[in-house]
């Protein structure tokens, strides 16, 4: 190609450019998109995600979040279908949508609290906690309780409950059954540590779309939510203890509980409630929520490589292909690996926690683009003044209002980020009209985004813990299908999630918690 | 503020009309209009706003500005403020 037809190519696409900038421009100056049947058509894409997601996951029980990706989409081509005239400017606004700042500002976080978490677990933490669970000596009675502590530990540290609710099934669950502990009892505390984290860790990902959505900063609203949570995990601890005392297992296995333990114990891995510790110490403290979860990481590996942890091609590898002449000299590096060319990859817990995030991210950017629409159609005030004219006539109206409304959603679409997502802007509009603090707004958002994903048959991390002790039977000879807690058999004893949602219906009809944004000022999103 | 503090905080039950002392400036949204003009709801407390120019000013609605109580009547959980700069939009 010539000098003179690259600068062609470069006039036309500059054009081009300025062209879509304005487009760009005219949506963001807030065009109305009108669509055949009203202004509630604008909800449509929204609303095919809604049905499809709680076709997926609660009727199907399908936790598939890429599912969901596809959801968004088909709601967005079949909602562009009832545009009135050009459909550019709707196009246009899905853009506006996407580059909002509360979907940027959520996918930097997580993509860190991602790296975070599985780096985490590279270096021994879930380790340490099952040697603290040995070294305790607990029997049946109280191993309940221990479960219900040392796995609100872990998902406080690595922030998914999913995870948690995996981990804790695999690990912890074949122990209480051993020893001799309810099996309903002991899932129940599992989920319940799951619950606690979820809501309170700075790297959940529940806990940073809820400050994202209601503009606060995360340190912020941490600290802020740890009264809720608190309040709520001292009855449920008692209770795993009282329930431990009189429900017993009908299954006598005989086994040693302690070998099993023993086998994946590591002292050291303890060292890591440090790493947990500088996270949320930093991030309360004020600090930016990458700066906060940076140290964190930093700290997580230096610790995992000097104690012998983990090596350094478990928090990441190069697997290069053997026909690489380069890679065979770089091979003596400890993140370089030579591995047949079909195997060639990138690997280790920084690579899989940020990876992992993928789907959702994807997702959220397409769920702030439906809502943009919805904005921009009208149906999202017309929602909204029917909630305020209707229901949330009054201060205590509108906080209870809130509680049950993301009650109702999440008991709905049962992964509960996809939920939290979707209704964050209505509690952020809503509690802005009582001018109801940003704090108090994300913790309210949360509290039952986190309980009621682990309270039904149908949630999905009442699901990940199923999936994960339906694989038991093929670990363990001694481990028999009849021990295998059915979904529907464990909802009364997620004692943390009912605690929890039972803290908040409370603290809205009392004002127990209450701020106002006059109060102090929740810090700027930049400060996320 | 400390660490410490930002969990002691909220501690309470809070009622739902906040009390303003006049002087007092706040940060809050502007949440609505009445017969007189725009407002301010906090909790069920309402601030009646000037905005500046008398005719009830340029909507505010859903937008967040530094306000002054101007007075404040402890009895109906009504004031008066002056809007004294805008200080951003609400979050959707």
């Amino acid at each position: 190609m010539s000098a003179d037809s690259d600068d062609m190519v470069g006039e036309s696409s500059e054009t081009e450019m300025d062209a879509e900038l304005e487009a760009a421009e005219r949506a963001r100056s807030g065009e109305q998109i009108e669509f055949y049947g009203g202004k509630w058509m604008s909800a449509l894409p929204l609303f095919v995600f809604v049905v499809w997601a709680i076709f997926q996951s609660g009727v199907l029980g399908i936790g598939d979040t890429t599912g969901l990706v596809i959801a968004m989409l088909v709601g967005l081509i079949i909602g562009m279908l009832f545009v009135k005239g050009d459909w550019e400017n709707y196009a246009n606004t899905i853009f506006e949508g996407m580059t909002r700042r509360v979907a940027a500002t959520a996918v930097v976080a997580w993509l860190w609290a991602g790296m975070f978490a599985n780096t985490l677990q590279a270096g021994g933490f879930v380790d340490g906690l099952v040697w603290a669970a040995d070294a305790l000596s607990i029997g049946a009675t109280l191993f309940p309780a221990a479960t219900f502590l040392l796995a609100a530990l872990l998902a406080t540290g690595i922030g998914t409950g999913y995870g948690t609710a995996v981990t804790f099934v695999t690990l912890f669950f074949p122990v209480g059954v051993l020893l001799g502990a309810s099996p309903v009892l002991t899932f129940g505390a599992i989920l319940s540590g799951a619950v606690f984290g979820d809501n309170l860790a700075p790297v959940s990902d529940t806990t940073i779309v809820s400050a994202v959505t209601q503009d606060s900063d995360i340190g912020g609203v941490v600290a802020s939510r740890f009264k809720y949570a608190i309040i709520a995990a001292i009855p449920a601890l008692a209770l795993y203890v009282l329930a431990g005392g009189t429900m017993g297992s009908p299954f006598a296995v005989g086994g040693n509980a302690q070998t099993l333990l023993v086998e994946n114990s590591q002292p050291l891995g303890l060292v890591h409630l440090l790493s947990i510790g500088v996270v949320i110490g930093t991030a309360v403290q004020g600090r930016h929520i990458v700066e906060a979860i940076s140290w964190g990481l930093i700290v997580t590996i230096v610790l995992s490589l000097l104690l012998g942890l983990a090596s350094a091609s478990a928090v990441l590898v190069f697997q290069a292909p053997q026909s690489s002449g380069i890679a065979q000299s770089l091979s003596v590096l400890p993140i370089v690996e030579v591995v047949p060319r079909a195997d060639a990859a990138i690997g280790g817990s920084l690579y899989d926690g940020a990876v992992g995030f993928f789907p959702l991210i994807v997702l959220t950017l397409l769920i702030v683009a439906g809502a943009q629409i919805m904005i921009r159609g009208g149906a999202f005030d017309t929602l909204q003044d029917w909630l305020l004219g209707s229901f949330a006539t009054s201060l205590r109206r509108a906080e209870l209002t809130m509680v049950f409304g993301t009650a109702g959603v999440n008991a709905m679409i049962t992964i509960n980020t996809a939920a939290e997502i979707a209704i964050g802007p209505y509690i952020a509009r809503m509690g802005e009209r009582f001018n109801i603090n940003g704090y108090r707004r994300a913790n309210i958002l949360d509290a039952n985004t986190s309980a009621l994903g682990y309270i039904f048959p149908w949630g999905g991390g009442v699901l990940a813990g199923y999936a994960a002790m339906l694989t038991l039977p093929g670990e363990y000879e001694w481990f028999t299908q009849a021990m295998i807690v059915n979904p529907a058999q464990v909802w009364p004893f997620v004692f943390q999630g009912w605690l929890l949602f039972f803290v908040f219906i409370v603290a809205a009809a009392t004002g127990f918690g209450l701020e106002y944004t006059s109060d102090r000022e929740a810090k700027e999103v930049a400060r996320v | 503020m400390s660490r410490l503090d930002a969990f002691l905080k909220g501690w309470s039950f809070r009622s739902s009309t906040p009390e303003f002392e006049p002087g007092q400036e706040i940060a809050a949204f502007v949440t609505g209009r009445d017969g007189r003009g725009q407002v301010a709801r906090i909790g069920d407390t309402i601030l009646h706003l000037d905005t500046g120019d008398g005719n009830g000013g340029e909507d505010l609605l859903d937008t967040r500005v530094r306000l002054r109580i101007e007075d404040f009547d402890a009895n109906d959980h009504t004031g008066r403020a002056t809007v004294l700069e805008r200080l951003g939009e609400g979050s959707f």
